[in-house]
């Protein structure tokens, strides 16, 4: 199977390619007031609208820097959808089959732990939005 | 009062449902003792009898009622249909199709004569009107030997979706041009860019329109659905639509539609009476539902309401004191509301046994679910053996709105147009002023309140008057900059952003950016003002 890796704070992550919907750049992300700092604003992509996470701040790895254009990486999956913005792509890694369930997964020099878009999902939704996030 | 508007609306729904009632016709002379699609044909035939007859069309109410009158008999089992009787029906369809374009007026004495010639044999018994021979159809009337115009085409969903993404592609890769140099300019092709621009921007939104959906044809996908409830709990039940030329983002619609079979099996199940038990309670055998849709400033509002015996008051109190442990006191000081809304709790049930998919306690559950990641609200009413209604509150769907799009420090808003009275030149704060002046700054966080802004959008809100204490209802908002008054395609707010409250939609500019919606109500309902 396919992970699709990337890199946030100094960990390695990946995601199932399954969930992959497109990796794109040159995308307008405009920015949402009174969410948590994770979340860089929405951005519009063929008639879709997506929250775009910082993947790095959300897991408390890295601090966001403001990137004008930057790649991003969208995930559909169960009616959910969202663009994660890592600190680096990597790309797709090869996963044995047998060894699937088995996370961290060691590639090349790199340490990559798996990551499914429910646990991206949850964080995310348990942040606080709203006016007491002034 | 203009009547232009339902006259339209009348044409649009009956054109539908001739069409349908064409195709059961079609389909019931191959199985004339098929009651429910009796039922249909005379579902279609009521509704446009009922439109018809609001808009006082006399001969169209007048025919249909006839029409209809066989219908129930065969729908009833009293009389068995007969292939005559079929096509004298499918005559009757030919002539209201007549009518209805030409707005229950007949221009030719041709056609008075079939119109005369077809009410007489409907208006004879059964028996005696089904064997004879059919009045003649006049030569150029609608006949069914000419294959209707082809205006319609059906389309996939996930095309229209991939048009307008590469139109939005192509939109976007305007912001790539590199930049003209003065010969380029002077060459006309700078004007040729322009034009090329606009006509890709006509596009994008007249393709954004293809995504929208009437409710009409939303209920259409629950027909079958409800006919097979009725017939599983031998209950008698016609599905009534107002307002099906409302139109809503397929993208919500779709989301809706597993609520909306709860809903109306909830109807069905829980609310309809069985026909003798409806009858003896004095009312019609045939029970209501009806679904009525209408747009009201930035939201869509759509009720489903059903003429039933209402929400079973006990259920709901037994559950209060076996699950809540509440008393008999507590109960009865709840408000309606808060009291109804007990049904929306997950493990509530009213069934008194459970079916595959009834009783089991999800269905409202799902229903309240649906809406509150849609960012609505829902309302129920209920009263004992009058029925139970049910409101539910949507936020914009997809639609092309008229928005004022502003800036407040790096963020870009809207307001709908329609809520701004005027835009002013702004200043620094004054405290003399009694407009309650909003610092949207400070609102959203972006920087302390007070200091100038660049303008003041004054907003008409008179809903408002008693909450924010102003004399005639207006509300004024400062704001860093204006983009302009333009026409925004409108989304609904996703799972996160609704956790906010603030917001109402997302709204797409023509050239693909995004601007927040915000939700002046709520906005403003968390802040006190600053008085300049």
């Amino acid at each position: 199977m396919e992970w699709f890796a990337f890199k946030a704070g100094d960990e390695y992550l990946g995601i199932e390619v399954q969930y992959i919907h497109r990796v794109v750049d040159e995308v307008k992300v405009t920015p949402v007031p009174l969410v948590p700092c994770c979340h860089m604003g929405l951005m519009y992509y063929r008639g879709e609208v997506f929250d775009v996470i910082h993947v790095g701040s959300l897991l408390g790895q890295s601090e966001r820097v403001y990137n004008g254009n930057p790649r991003i990486i969208l995930l559909k999956w169960s009616h959910k959808k969202l663009a994660l913005v890592p600190d680096l792509m990597v790309g797709l890694i090869w996963i044995d089959d047998s060894k699937r369930e088995q996370t961290p997964h060691a590639q090349g020099e790199h340490i990559v732990r798996r990551i499914t878009p429910d646990e991206i999902w949850s964080k995310v939704s348990e942040l606080p939005y709203g006016p007491h996030k002034v | 009062m203009d009547l232009t508007k339902y006259e339209k609306i009348f044409t649009q729904e009956s054109g539908k449902y001739l069409k349908d009632l064409d195709d059961l016709l079609m389909s019931v002379e191959k199985d004339l003792i098929n009651r429910d699609l009796w039922s249909e044909i005379h579902g279609k035939i009521h509704s446009i009898k009922g439109m018809a007859g609001a808009l006082s069309m006399e001969r169209i109410t007048k025919l249909s009622h006839s029409m209809e009158n066989w219908c129930k008999e065969f729908q009833q089992g009293t009389t068995e249909a007969t292939p005559n009787a079929v096509q004298l029906l499918l005559n009757g369809a030919d002539l209201l199709r007549l009518l209805v374009a030409r707005k229950g007026e007949i221009d030719s004495l041709e056609n008075k004569s079939w119109y005369s010639s077809l009410t007489a044999s409907l208006a004879k018994g059964l028996e005696e009107a089904a064997t004879q021979l059919q009045p003649e159809k006049p030569s150029h009337s609608p006949a069914r030997s000419m294959p209707e115009e082809i205006d319609q085409v059906r389309v996939a969903y996930s095309l229209i979706e991939e048009l307008l993404g590469l139109s939005q592609e192509i939109l976007l890769s305007e912001k790539t041009l590199p930049t003209l140099s003065q010969e380029h300019k002077t060459s006309g092709l700078k004007t040729w860019i322009d034009h090329y621009t606009s006509l890709l921007k006509d596009l994008y939104f007249r393709l954004a329109q293809l995504r929208l959906m009437s409710v009409a044809d939303f209920s259409d996908l629950f027909l079958k659905t409800i006919r097979g409830l009725a017939r599983e709990h031998n209950k008698e039940v016609r599905l009534e639509v107002i307002g099906g030329e409302v139109q809503a983002d397929i993208a919500l619609l779709e989301r809706l539609r597993e609520p909306f079979i709860h809903l109306f099996r909830n109807c069905i199940t829980h609310g309809i009476e069985p026909p003798d038990e409806r009858v003896r309670a004095g009312k019609n055998a045939e029970g209501r539902i009806i679904l009525e849709a209408w747009r009201e400033r930035d939201n869509l509002f759509i009720k489903v309401s059903d003429d039933g015996q209402g929400i079973n008051r006990s259920a709901i109190g037994k559950y209060l004191k076996d699950k809540r442990t509440m008393e008999d006191e507590q109960i009865a000081r709840m408000s309606e509301e808060d009291f109804f809304n007990t049904i929306l709790s997950t493990d509530f049930s009213s069934a008194r046994k459970t079916t595959d998919m009834a009783g089991r306690g999800i269905g409202m559950n799902v229903v309240a679910q649906a809406i509150e990641y849609l960012g609505g609200s829902m309302t129920i009413h209920s009263a004992p053996s009058k029925g139970t209604e049910l409101l539910l509150k949507l936020p914009v769907s997809l639609s092309i709105m008229h928005s004022v799009t502003f800036k407040v420090g790096k963020y870009t808003l809207s307001i709908p147009t329609s809520d701004v009275e005027s835009i002013d030149r702004g200043g620094p704060i004054s405290p003399y002023e009694s407009e309650p002046l909003y610092d949207l700054r400070g609102l959203l966080g972006v920087s302390e309140n007070g200091g100038e802004f660049s303008y003041i959008l004054k907003l008409k809100h008179p809903r408002e008057k008693s909450r924010y204490n102003s004399k005639d209802g207006n509300i004024e908002l400062g704001v860093d900059q204006i983009i302009g008054n333009r026409p925004l395609m409108v989304m609904p707010v996703g799972e996160l952003l609704a956790k906010a409250r603030l917001f109402a939609g997302v709204g797409i500019m023509e050239n693909g950016d995004v601007s927040i919606l915000l939700d002046i109500e709520n906005l403003l309902g968390v802040e006190t003002s600053s008085n300049r």
